[in-house]
């Protein structure tokens, strides 16, 4: 059922009854978990309940939100009585983990064994783990559950992590006789004398009397597919107590001009499609603030349906003059070069499709050939671009079938000699999210070497570390290098994507706290592959939007703090892409969604 | 008892599959692994990025990093002494060093660049 609490003085009406002891809450970057679990936590202390706080967010501002340095160590929160924080820094926690693993050996071993080593272990399932391993501690230690009535965590664990945690054969005898003898524990096989901890950890998270998870979304139709994604994911373990919180939702009386009537509308219409499966959990919507949730007020004001919108100090002050361009002028650039691939990075639902296919229509429109491949799933796109310019070619990769046929293959020929065990322990191997990534890449290979007659433009690539592990340990790089005759050039894909005469990689962000760090982070990731990204898009900003509604306008304001940090610490070159009235999709919308100047000089807002 | 012990270079996990392209030596090793150990071989394997610590305190694996580099694992020692690097050991081989019975029996699993015959 869903629930509208529009009307209502108190919006989040399921969340905060009939509270668990132990409170997740999970969604992707940008969705507002820690302002979620920050309200909470001080609703319950409130009341009078002993309340710990647990932030695993790499960028934790719980101590902003605050005002107060919180840090590895749970601190009384000034002001709160009975609510305690801690900041578990999940990077630190894997550094901490890798050292432990490093360390030892650092002085003994050369140094290209010691970088092979480090590579393995910069990945995300390292971090992860090294989180969870934090958490579970948390979870299990009598000292903290006894001093708390409550534990509410802004992060949860994957449903990977916890099959992982699960498998039977990972905390048998097995593992007694095969220090790395199970498989795909990865990190977590240096770990285990702690499973006792661990599967303490599991069945405190799955049952249903002691922990609720907290999916949180935008009212976004890839945002809502994302939740529900991991709601059938983590309901397939056993976590069964879920409930789906609705973030930032557009309230009615805020959309009068015609930019902010469009947004409603959009997030409307993917509250109504919203998945089958989220619409039998309980639901609640909060509405869009203007404020920044900073400070015990703007906490308690959360869930108050008090249609917000404190008034619209004018939102025009920033002394923010610098001129930036649209897509336009990045296009120019890549059209001199004449052929070459343009890869988008970025995280889920950012619009790497939507900029991916603005760039592609944009050079095409110059006549130039180009190929735009794309895992949107949206047939519309493909519909809508098929046949109407003639020297853009379109292909779809649909990331399920990718993985699906890439692991059915593996487990019919690598994996069909194997017996019961081995097949199951394969199985699981293949169920890791680099599967999907790896399969989806294995199929834009295929399409690289067209660049170098054409465009090849893609909507979604790989982070550094996987491309680090499929050159370092893939066998096609190093058969060729080796079975080159000298004299012959040879070139990999990996080489190609190093070559910045060749490939321009362009990280695609959101203009809002989170994303930018996560971009920030996928940044140093790939230039650790050796890969420079090449440009930086900031898409949907409000402050490149003429609105006139004083709650959008304010959200505009807080944007430029994060348009500067990308301008100042992180980007080469800079496009800024306005939130749409219509959504882009279709030749005409993305050919305006490129040339469209930015309105930075209009006076309301710069 | 002879002991056999399998130094790995450093992987994602044991069957390789959820970090890198698929080596079929390696997805075949895991399960022929497994296999030796229910049969009671004395037979150990350590990864690279969970276990350095092996391969630093023993002389003839640290001495043979010095030399031929992390690209040259795997490297399988018997009973301590060297006796094959570059490639994973195949079933008969390790029958043939550990003293199983069955080896016959059961499907020989080598593929790859190698093939059958070891001419890598």
């Amino acid at each position: 059922m869903l629930t509208m609490n529009n009307d209502s003085k108190q919006t989040a009406t399921h969340l905060l009854e009939d509270i668990p002891p132990f409170v997740f809450f999970t969604g992707k970057g940008g969705v507002g978990k820690t302002s979620l679990s920050c309200a909470v936590a001080v609703r319950l202390a409130r009341q009078g309940q002993h309340v710990l706080l647990v932030s695993t967010d790499p960028a934790s501002n719980i101590g902003q939100v605050f005002d107060q340095a919180i840090g590895p160590v749970s601190t009384a929160v000034t002001g709160v009585q009975g609510l305690w924080a801690v900041e578990i820094d999940p990077q630190t926690a894997a550094i901490g983990y890798r050292e432990r693993i490093v360390g030892p050996v650092r002085s003994t071993l050369p140094d290209d064994v010691i970088a092979s080593i480090e590579e393995q272990l910069s990945g995300a399932c390292t971090t992860e783990i090294a989180a969870f391993d934090e958490f579970t501690g948390l979870l299990t230690d009598p000292k903290i559950t006894d001093a708390y009535d409550h534990v509410i965590f802004d992060t949860a664990p994957t449903g990977h992590t916890i099959r992982l945690l699960q498998l039977p054969g990972a905390w048998s005898g097995f593992i007694d006789t095969n220090p790395a003898g199970a498989s795909c524990l990865g990190p977590l096989a240096g770990l285990d004398k702690q499973r006792r901890r661990y599967a303490d950890a599991v069945t405190t998270l799955s049952d249903p009397t002691r922990t609720r998870l907290v999916l949180v979304a935008r009212p976004q139709s890839s945002s809502l597919t994302e939740a529900a994604r991991t709601h059938v994911e983590l309901a397939a373990t056993g976590l069964n107590q879920q409930y789906l919180v609705i973030n930032g939702v557009l309230p009615v009386q805020a959309s009068a001009d015609p930019l902010a009537a469009a947004v409603r509308n959009r997030e409307q219409a993917a509250l109504t499609a919203m998945p089958d499966s989220l619409t039998a959990l309980p639901i609640d919507q909060i509405p869009l603030k203007g404020f920044n949730l900073v400070g015990i007020d703007a906490l308690n004001r959360l869930f108050d349906d008090d249609d917000a919108a404190d008034d619209a100090a004018d939102a025009g002050s920033a002394d923010f003059a610098v001129d930036l361009p649209g897509l336009s002028a990045l296009v120019d650039e890549i059209a001199d070069t004449g052929h070459g691939l343009v890869m988008m990075m970025g995280k889920g639902g950012v619009g790497k499709t939507t900029i991916a296919a603005a760039v592609a229509v944009a050079l095409a429109e110059r006549g130039l050939p180009v190929h735009l491949t794309t895992t949107d799933p949206a047939a519309h796109l493909t519909e809508t671009l098929a046949g109407s310019l003639p020297t853009l070619r379109v292909s779809r990769i649909d990331p399920h079938a990718e993985s699906a046929a890439y692991s059915e293959h593996i487990l019919a020929t690598k994996g069909k000699d194997l017996d019961a065990q081995g097949r199951a322990a394969l199985e699981e191997d293949l169920r890791s999210p680099c599967t999907e990534e790896i399969a989806v890449f294995q199929a834009f290979s295929r399409k690289i070497r067209e660049a170098r007659t054409a465009f090849v433009v893609m909507d979604t690539a790989p982070t550094g570390h996987t491309l680090l592990l499929l050159d370092a340990t893939g066998s096609y790089h190093r058969d060729v290098t080796r079975h080159t005759v000298p004299g012959q050039r040879v070139t990999t894909p990996m080489m190609q994507l190093q070559d910045p005469d060749r490939t321009k990689v362009i990280i695609v962000t959101l203009p809002e706290t989170t994303p930018v760090l996560e971009a920030a982070r996928l940044q140093d990731d790939l230039q650790r592959a050796g890969i420079t990204p090449w440009a930086w898009v900031i898409n949907n900003s409000l402050a490149a939007a003429h609105t006139t509604a004083p709650l959008l306008r304010q959200r505009a304001a807080h944007e430029l703090t994060e348009i500067r940090a990308v301008l100042d610490r992180h980007a080469n070159r800079i496009a800024l892409v306005p939130l749409q009235t219509q959504e882009p999709i279709g030749i005409q919308r993305l050919s305006e969604l490129t040339n469209h100047t930015n309105c930075l000089a209009a006076p309301h807002i710069w | 008892m002879t002991s056999v012990e399998v130094f790995d270079p450093a992987l994602c996990c044991d069957s390789g599959v959820c970090g890198a392209d698929v080596d079929q030596d390696l997805v075949t090793f895991s399960a022929e692994f497994g296999y030796a150990t229910k049969q009671g071989a004395t037979i150990q394997r350590y990864n690279l990025a969970q276990q350095p610590i092996e391969f630093a305190t023993n002389p003839v694996v640290a001495g043979f990093l010095q030399r031929s580099g992390p690209q040259s694992l795997p490297l399988t020692l018997v009973d301590g002494q060297i006796a094959l690097a570059g490639r994973y050991p195949r079933r008969a081989e390790i029958a043939g060093w550990c003293g199983l019975t069955e080896p016959a029996a059961l499907p020989l699993l080598a593929t790859g660049c190698c093939g059958g015959g070891g001419s890598c």
